[in-house]
């Protein structure tokens, strides 16, 4: 009697062992055995921050070893263009937003997008509550700023797109500062980022941070000529060679394991950003940790599959508005979703489309600390 | 007073003369215009076309990608086709270039007067100056956007008066000084003021190095102000232009924007050397190679 009591507490024990080990973990995640580990670089499209977290966390959790991947981090810069350094060879993975690979691909570089990450845009068009500027029409006769370097098609496609007169465009530096020294009337700004930096800026007014309300903020999503951002590309000429679709399947399986592995772990996701070098501090990353999340989850498909209809928009407002791809023809091989699928398919149970997902109220600090 | 005037002046023409003279063998015949000019200009011409054959011969022979580098007969395309913009964003740069210029030059030329007439001016004055001339220009442009507003264009004539100071005043401060002992000793022994002594010996004398620290500053106030022009303002510019372009892998357009820079920074020399004609006709760099 005691011995089979005993023997069925063991029992309910072990089953509960079993249970508790395969939920909540990353486990049930396809692995293949490594007889040998693939040596690949990804090339960053800025510096090391919150918006790179999956790949991060993917890096320094051991995903990308366990797809016998030895991934090597490239950072970004404003003088860094991923489209180049993958179209010359300088990497195997690149992040790029579509409107500029497409206006590079235009150019000549055989580039393909595998995996479209960001599902929406961040782009935002900031301005001070004061001036007025609630819709593009404001714009009018208006100094407004952008950084350039194709960043700014969703902003130029909304003049296009709404007649605005008489705009004249800055050359914005990736600081605040224009804005804050209300030199210029509108400026762009991610929502993950540049805006938080102003959130994280003192009033010299109230001697407090500064607060949303404080600001008018037009988003080109609502405007509708926002495009996809973030999304992994590789060389047309790289991938057909054999071995290398396997390679970046593996990639994605472990990127993608990265992201939602940030799902529950949020704090951890914060402190590997932190930990390799953001230059902005903690209440920053933890506020672009969570806009990056809302870009990505939820993800329509599943992570890093695209969503056509999206793409088609993107395509439409590309091709109209874009100077350099008016009237042209984006081909359907542009991207491809494969792999991505396949990646999902690897990653078992696991929360592929992050349906679940909100953002959370975030504090920010003063200069993002 | 007209005499004293007469014997400096000829003493310091013949003394700068005598220095350089040489006299031709009796007899040498002048070749004909157009051999001079051909002569002069030939070498030059034949070097210029052969690069470009070679450029667009092998760009086409091995494929190259545009983007890696673009063939000329593309460069010249986009050149023609891109010209309203190109020469627009090419003038409000150089009135960036220009403004600096003058900016960096009037103050190069007020130290240097200062620092020959005062020795305590000079030393005081040189250690800043060599600091001054450190700074990279990559450092100096965004404080100086933050100083005088982005927006502002004398934000990047700054940055260019501050490139363009250092060889100026350098230069004219050694033409200033490094004067012929005797002419000095002439001019103090007919008791010349110091005054004098800077408008007749040292000025003139500086004049060569200044006009050659003037050729020097033109392209560095170009090249100061396309760089400047990269930390932010209005795009309506050549710096902004150029490196818009190239991030877009739209590289024929950012070379014929550079073709641009470079008529520019020409059109700017050219202009220098006819000031230095117009004002040091009796130089011996001017007189025509034989």
């Amino acid at each position: 009697m005691r011995l089979s009591k005993w023997r069925s507490h063991m029992l309910l024990f072990a089953v509960l062992a079993l249970v508790v080990a395969s939920c909540g973990g990353d486990e049930g995640v396809t692995t293949p055995d490594c007889d040998e580990v693939d040596e690949v670089r990804l090339q960053l499209q800025w510096f090391a921050q919150s918006q790179f977290a999956g790949y991060y966390v993917a890096h320094d959790n051991g995903f990308y070893e366990d797809q016998c991947l030895d991934v090597t981090i490239l950072e970004g810069a404003v003088e860094i263009v991923p489209q180049q350094v993958l179209a010359t060879g300088g990497a195997e993975f690149g992040l790029a937003w579509v409107p500029k690979a497409l206006v590079s691909r235009d150019a000549g570089a055989e580039i393909v997008n595998i995996a479209q990450v960001f599902e929406r845009s961040g782009t935002l068009e900031v301005s001070w509550a004061d001036s007025g500027i609630t819709e593009p029409a404001d714009w009018a006769g208006k100094k407004v700023g952008n950084w350039g370097f194709g960043n700014e098609f969703e902003l130029t496609a909304a003049i296009n797109r709404f007649n605005v007169a008489d705009v004249e465009l800055i050359g914005q530096d990736f600081s605040m500062a224009a804005l804050l020294n209300r030199e210029i009337d509108a400026a762009e700004a991610m929502i993950y980022n540049e805006y938080a930096q102003v959130l994280e800026a003192v009033n010299p007014e109230t001697n407090e941070l500064y607060q949303p309300s404080d600001l008018n903020v037009i988003d080109f999503n609502d405007v509708g000529t926002a495009m996809l951002q973030d999304a992994v590309w590789v060389s047309a000429a790289w991938i057909a060679e054999a071995g290398n679709e396997d390679i970046a399947e593996r990639f994605l399986t472990a990127s993608f394991q990265g992201w939602i592995h940030c799902l529950d772990n949020f704090d951890e996701c914060v402190d590997v950003v932190l930990n390799n070098g953001s230059t902005l501090g903690q209440s920053h990353q933890e506020w672009q940790l969570n806009e990056i999340l809302g870009l990505i989850f939820p993800a329509s498909n599943g992570i890093g599959v695209m969503n056509v209809a999206l793409w088609d928009q993107t395509v439409d407002v590309a091709t109209s508005e874009i100077a350099e791809l008016q009237g042209k023809e984006i081909s359907a091989d542009a991207y491809r979703t494969d792999l991505a699928e396949a990646a999902i398919a690897n990653l078992g149970d696991m929360d592929t489309d992050g349906s679940g997902y909100s953002r959370r109220d975030i504090e920010l600090r003063e200069a993002g600390e | 007073m007209t005499d004293r005037d007469d014997v400096i002046r000829e003493t310091h023409e013949t003394s700068v003369a005598a220095a350089f003279e040489g006299d031709l063998p009796i007899g040498t015949r002048k070749p004909s215009a157009i051999r001079r000019l051909s002569g002069r200009y030939l070498p030059a011409v034949v070097a210029f076309v052969t690069v470009i054959l070679l450029w667009e011969g092998l760009t086409r022979a091995f494929e190259v990608k545009t983007f890696i580098l673009p063939k000329p007969s593309e460069i010249m395309a986009s050149f023609v086709e891109t010209s309203s913009t190109i020469w627009g964003v090419g003038l409000n740069t150089f009135i960036e270039a220009a403004g600096g210029f003058v900016i960096g030059v009037t103050l190069a030329v007020a130290t240097s007067l200062a620092a020959a007439r005062w020795v305590g001016f000079r030393e005081g004055m040189l250690p800043l100056a060599i600091a001054l001339n450190a700074t990279p220009i990559a450092a100096l442009a965004p404080i100086f956007n933050n100083w005088f507003g982005l927006t502002n264009p004398f934000s990047k004539m700054g940055v260019v008066a501050v490139v363009v100071y250092f060889p100026v005043m350098i230069n004219t401060t050694r033409g200033l000084l490094e004067v012929d002992p005797a002419e000095i000793e002439l001019m103090r022994s007919i008791a010349a003021t110091e005054t004098e002594l800077m408008r007749r010996v040292r000025i003139p004398n500086a004049l060569p190095y200044f006009f050659a620290s003037l050729k020097v500053a033109t392209a560095l106030s170009l090249i100061a102000a396309i760089i400047a022009e990269y930390f932010g303002g209005p795009q309506d510019v050549l710096g902004q232009y150029i490196v818009n372009r190239a991030q877009l892998f739209q590289f024929p357009d950012a070379w014929a924007a550079i073709l641009v820079a470079s008529i520019i920074g020409v059109t700017f020399y050219v202009v220098i050397l006819v000031f230095e004609r117009i004002f040091m006709p009796w130089h011996v760099s001017l007189r025509k190679v034989e």
